[in-house]
């Protein structure tokens, strides 16, 4: 039953990481990798590791891909044409890896079935959420503390990145239809001035600044 | 097996029912009878819905993506109906033939933890039906409510840890069973112990499942009908089904972690009882779902984001330092006992 189990979700996982590399239209692409990141999950919870399963598709499946799709489908992006393959020289080099990793991959299936005195009806709670818990406040608190310091890093930063230069005063009510733009952004010319222009368009607002003609931002770069 | 049956029937029964009762509810809410024309008192409505969901024409737009198209509706299902079989819906129960069973279908180490990841799933019904449609009001809708659903996945899950500090366990039959205090009321997590997270959990919840005042992937004055704008048939019916029954199992979910679950006065004398307290308190959250959609208006969907991550988000934190520190002087006042017994000091 559990090696019916195994290959079905192998099978799906292998069919949908082709699928992923071979779709043009990336939101295809997207999709398949969340179905090979649901039948990993479904490998994990036959391995008796049901946290790890379940982390999985709560972190990878439900919050990155979503983001993913998000970002597919807001830039809208086309089917990709299919280029020339550059890289013609590095073909045989790929081969001979996927030999190799094919080879390891036998040679430990053989030897593993091979060996004698392998455990196989130990029952470990090693996968079980409170030994995961207990290891990670305990064993590997320093490991954990880093990490999450490190995210906590990452999320500053793009905080910073994303209201650099953008940030309006308070008192600035934003109004569907109107644009309100800092002056700098309308004129390089003047040094950073962040007084809102208020204005329907971009042409109005160059009325209101008497800087008709002047140079974007966009258009210079 | 038998179980999986069972609870689907029951809770398709439920979610149909559950339909009738929202349109009779807000036509005597806003002063009208509703539907009640088909059977005695309207009863046998579901029905004559069905019916006619299956009877109509099946439109597919032009330019749509048509395998996308067609997924989107089996995700939003699929993964609303693959959370019930982690819900407990009763004690343990003595049947004369079978022998004992336990009222529920499958019973795990990471129960909550497997809802919230189905649960986070099912947005990808909803985003690509809005992508796939073709159509500016079904993406607006489709990217609104992957948002929103984004945002209140946080508030949620956090709100969830309160809970989980409390009971030590991500197993759903656990929890319930920890929450058996004097008459089956006392040891509800809602009273005194989690009254914060509770309702922090119901407000993301309603969010969660796009329901008013939280429906803005759907707002009709603007967005047509939002994400499912394009679906037609038994398509929308698909989402149509996925919503309710998205409805039930959050009101299941809040049922189990905050109101105890099948605990009731006389649960230990007759199992049976638990069953029905379970299906009461789920028919309450019912209730008040429809009663939210009869007296709230809309929310902007700025006020909706700002709401959500500088409202709920910091209140669902408190609760959690307030659980823990709670939970740590409760310890720590045990260890006091402990260290004046063995050794005679401190106290």
């Amino acid at each position: 039953m559990l090696g019916l189990l195994f290959i079905l979700f192998a099978g799906m996982a292998i069919g949908c990481a082709i699928s992923m590399v071979v779709q043009r239209n990336p939101l295809y692409g997207a999709i398949s990798l969340i179905g090979v990141f649901i039948s990993l999950s479904c490998l994990y919870v036959t391995l008796a590791a049901p946290f790890i399963a379940a982390v999985q598709v709560i972190v990878y499946a439900g919050a990155i891909m979503v983001l993913v799709v998000f970002v597919i489908m807001l830039l809208n992006v086309e089917d990709e044409e299919r280029q020339p393959l550059r890289l013609r020289a590095l073909v045989p080099i790929a081969i001979g890896l996927a030999a190799i990793l094919f080879a390891e991959t036998a040679f430990i299936i053989v030897f593993v079935h091979s060996s004698p005195g392998t455990p196989t009806t130990n029952i470990s709670d090693v996968g079980l959420t409170s030994s995961i818990g207990a290891g990670l406040f305990t064993t590997y608190l320093l490991p954990f503390e880093i990490t999450s310091i490190l995210l906590l890093m990452a999320v500053v930063g793009a905080m910073t990145l994303a209201r650099r230069g953008g940030l309006l005063p308070r008192n600035v009510v934003v109004v569907p239809g109107f644009q309100v733009l800092a002056k700098e952004v309308l004129d390089p010319r003047s040094t950073p001035d962040l007084t809102p222009v208020v204005a329907r368009s971009t042409e109005e607002a160059e009325e209101v600044l008497d800087i008709k003609g002047a140079p974007h931002v966009t258009e210079e770069e | 097996m038998i179980g999986i049956l069972v609870a689907f029937t029951v809770v398709m029964t439920m979610v149909a029912y559950t339909v009738l009762a929202e349109r009779r509810v807000l036509g005597f809410i806003q002063g009208r009878l509703g539907p009640n024309r088909v059977g005695p008192g309207g009863l046998l409505q579901p029905f004559a819905d069905l019916l006619k969901f299956i009877l109509k024409e099946d439109i597919v737009p032009d330019k749509s993506t048509r395998f996308v198209y067609f997924l989107a509706p089996v995700i939003a299902t699929t993964a609303a109906l693959m959370t019930i079989v982690v819900y407990p819906f009763g004690p343990e129960i003595h049947l004369p033939i079978i022998g004992t069973i336990r009222l529920v279908i499958a019973r795990f180490d990471v129960g909550l933890l497997y809802v919230l990841g189905v649960t986070s799933v099912g947005v990808y019904g909803i985003a690509l039906a809005g992508w796939s449609s073709n159509n500016k009001y079904s993406l607006m809708g489709g990217l609104r409510s992957s948002a929103q659903m984004i945002s209140y996945e946080l508030a949620l899950g956090l709100a969830l840890i309160g809970v989980i500090l409390q009971s030590g366990t991500l197993d759903l039959y656990s929890i319930v069973e920890q929450q058996s205090g004097h008459l089956g009321i006392t040891g509800w997590n809602l009273i005194l112990v989690q009254p914060l997270g509770f309702v922090v959990y119901l407000i993301a919840a309603i969010a969660e499942t796009n329901r008013v005042p939280f429906d803005l992937p759907e707002a009709e004055t603007e967005l047509v009908a939002g994400f499912h704008t394009e679906y037609s048939a038994m398509k929308f019916a698909l989402f149509f089904l996925a919503e309710y029954v998205n409805m039930f199992t959050v009101s299941m979910l809040a049922t189990t972690l905050f109101l105890g679950g099948w605990n009731g006065p006389f649960v230990h004398q007759l199992p049976w009882l638990g069953v029905f307290y379970f299906l009461g308190k789920v028919v309450f959250f019912l209730f008040f779902y429809i009663w939210l959609r009869g007296t709230l208006p809309r929310f902007r969907f700025d006020q909706l984001m700002g709401f959500g991550w500088k409202f709920l988000m910091p209140l669902a934190i408190i609760n959690i330092v307030l659980t823990a520190t709670i939970q740590w002087s409760g310890a720590f006042d045990y260890l006091g006992k402990f260290l004046k017994t063995t050794t005679g000091w401190g106290g």
